[in-house]
């Protein structure tokens, strides 16, 4: 049994933080210098009252416009902002969606690999004949964790959903996968409180990094160098074995997305594996860093700016969060 | 690597444009005004690119001076 990706929409939040907004904030930023280097002019956010399922929700709609919602026949919902501990979002969303409810619905919780993952497991899904057309809706609101000081994150992040069909085709368009997990990274990018092992603290103290972000242990922290360590040393050799998998060389390959994690962080890997500029996506400008959404939203801006056209073969891989990566090549 | 060298690719790390900005073995990167979260990405860059190595970001918290970052990657790596 073959796949392919037949359609992907995405929805962004409303509310908009431009880098002017940052700059007046933190004194020491620049909107140029803020553009210069992380490659982002301005980040969606979600309001107090409105969540990562409400976001999915609006993700869903938008690509079931145009198809028929009682062809889905599995729901897969990745974040890691849930509405509760229980029950799975996915059966909310089931229901907010008018989706049948002879169909297979769950939650699975990974950041920046989420898409790839979720590809993977819609994949097998489909080959062994569980399910036949599948709706996968990837939605983050990292900014929810985000301290209000917490100037390096504010920065990066923003919130968003995508909402991917996968179907049964006539020919393979969803190549071999590489998967990788490193757990011993789990502390540089976490939310420490909250979960069950530390309960949310209201009386948490504020940490100060010494670069003028502020945190306590109720929100989002990012060890940037480490992450970047990880990244350069696994990426490359991610991408060998994704090739050596598939068959196939650079050369072959019409394009190249990566997860959208910074400019500066994907420009040097790029250069670091050799990949041309005109093969290689780099767009964060309206967006930031959505985590989970990242390469959908990529993939569907590549193909409406027609960077990138039907059949094209392009690698994809996500990393990041866990620590946890993963690479495929499609056929779009 | 040359340390002339290597000081000269740590002020591009930084983006120090000034070329007659003074920088020196004892030269602290924490007292420069160019050194801040997103330096220190460039900087760990810059040693991937010349020496195929990753430096723990818990060693690199205690970088202070231009020498004691170069002690971090390795003396051999010096002439």
């Amino acid at each position: 049994m073959s796949v392919k990706i037949l359609n992907i929409e995405y929805y962004l939040p409303k509310t908009i933080i431009t880098n002017d907004d940052l700059a007046k904030q933190f004194s020491d930023w620049s909107s140029e210098k803020i553009e210069k280097k992380v490659g982002i002019k301005e980040r969606h956010i979600v309001k107090e009252d409105e969540t990562a399922l409400d976001l999915a929700l609006e993700a869903g709609k938008k690509i079931l416009k145009n198809y028929d919602k009682d062809k889905i026949d599995f729901l897969l919902l990745c974040t890691q902002s849930p509405e509760y501990y229980l029950p799975s979002g996915a059966c909310i969303l089931q229901d907010r969606l008018g989706l049948k409810t002879n169909i297979g619905a769950f939650d699975y919780n990974l950041g920046c690999s989420g898409f790839i993952y979720g590809l993977a497991v819609a994949k097998s899904l489909i080959n062994s004949n569980i399910a036949k057309n599948i709706l996968l809706i990837t939605s983050e609101t990292y900014t929810k964790h985000i301290h209000p000081k917490d100037k390096g994150n504010k920065t990066i992040f923003g919130d968003a959903a995508a909402a991917i069909i996968i179907e049964k085709s006539e020919e393979e368009q969803i190549g071999e996968f590489v998967l990788g997990t490193d757990g011993s990274g789990y502390e540089d990018l976490i939310v420490p409180n909250g979960g069950l092992r530390n309960r949310y603290d209201v009386n948490a103290k504020e940490i100060d990094d010494g670069s003028g972000s502020i945190r306590t242990d109720n929100n989002l922290y990012m060890n940037g160098p480490e992450i970047f360590n990880f990244t350069i040393k696994a990426i490359p050799k991610v991408v060998d074995e994704i090739l050596a998998k598939n068959n196939i060389t650079l050369d072959d390959l019409d394009y190249v997305i990566f997860h959208q994690a910074n400019k500066y962080m994907n420009e040097y890997l790029r250069k670091k594996i050799n990949i041309p500029k005109e093969k290689f996506y780099l767009n964060l400008l309206h967006t930031g860093n959505t985590v989970s959404a990242t390469i959908p939203i990529a993939i569907k801006d590549a193909l409406d700016n027609k960077l990138i056209k039907r059949g094209d073969k392009v690698l994809l891989v996500g990393f990041g969060v866990g620590y946890s990566w993963g690479g495929t090549i499609v056929i779009l | 690597m040359k340390k002339r060298e290597f000081i000269d690719e740590l002020k591009d790390a930084l983006e120090i444009e000034d070329k007659d900005q003074e920088i020196t073995l004892e030269t602290n990167l924490k007292d420069l005004e160019e050194y801040d979260s997103l330096s220190v990405l460039s900087i760990i860059a810059m040693i991937d690119k010349n020496f195929g190595k990753q430096i723990p970001s818990s060693d690199f918290i205690k970088v202070t001076t231009v020498s004691s970052l170069m002690e971090l990657i390795g003396k051999k790596h010096f002439d």
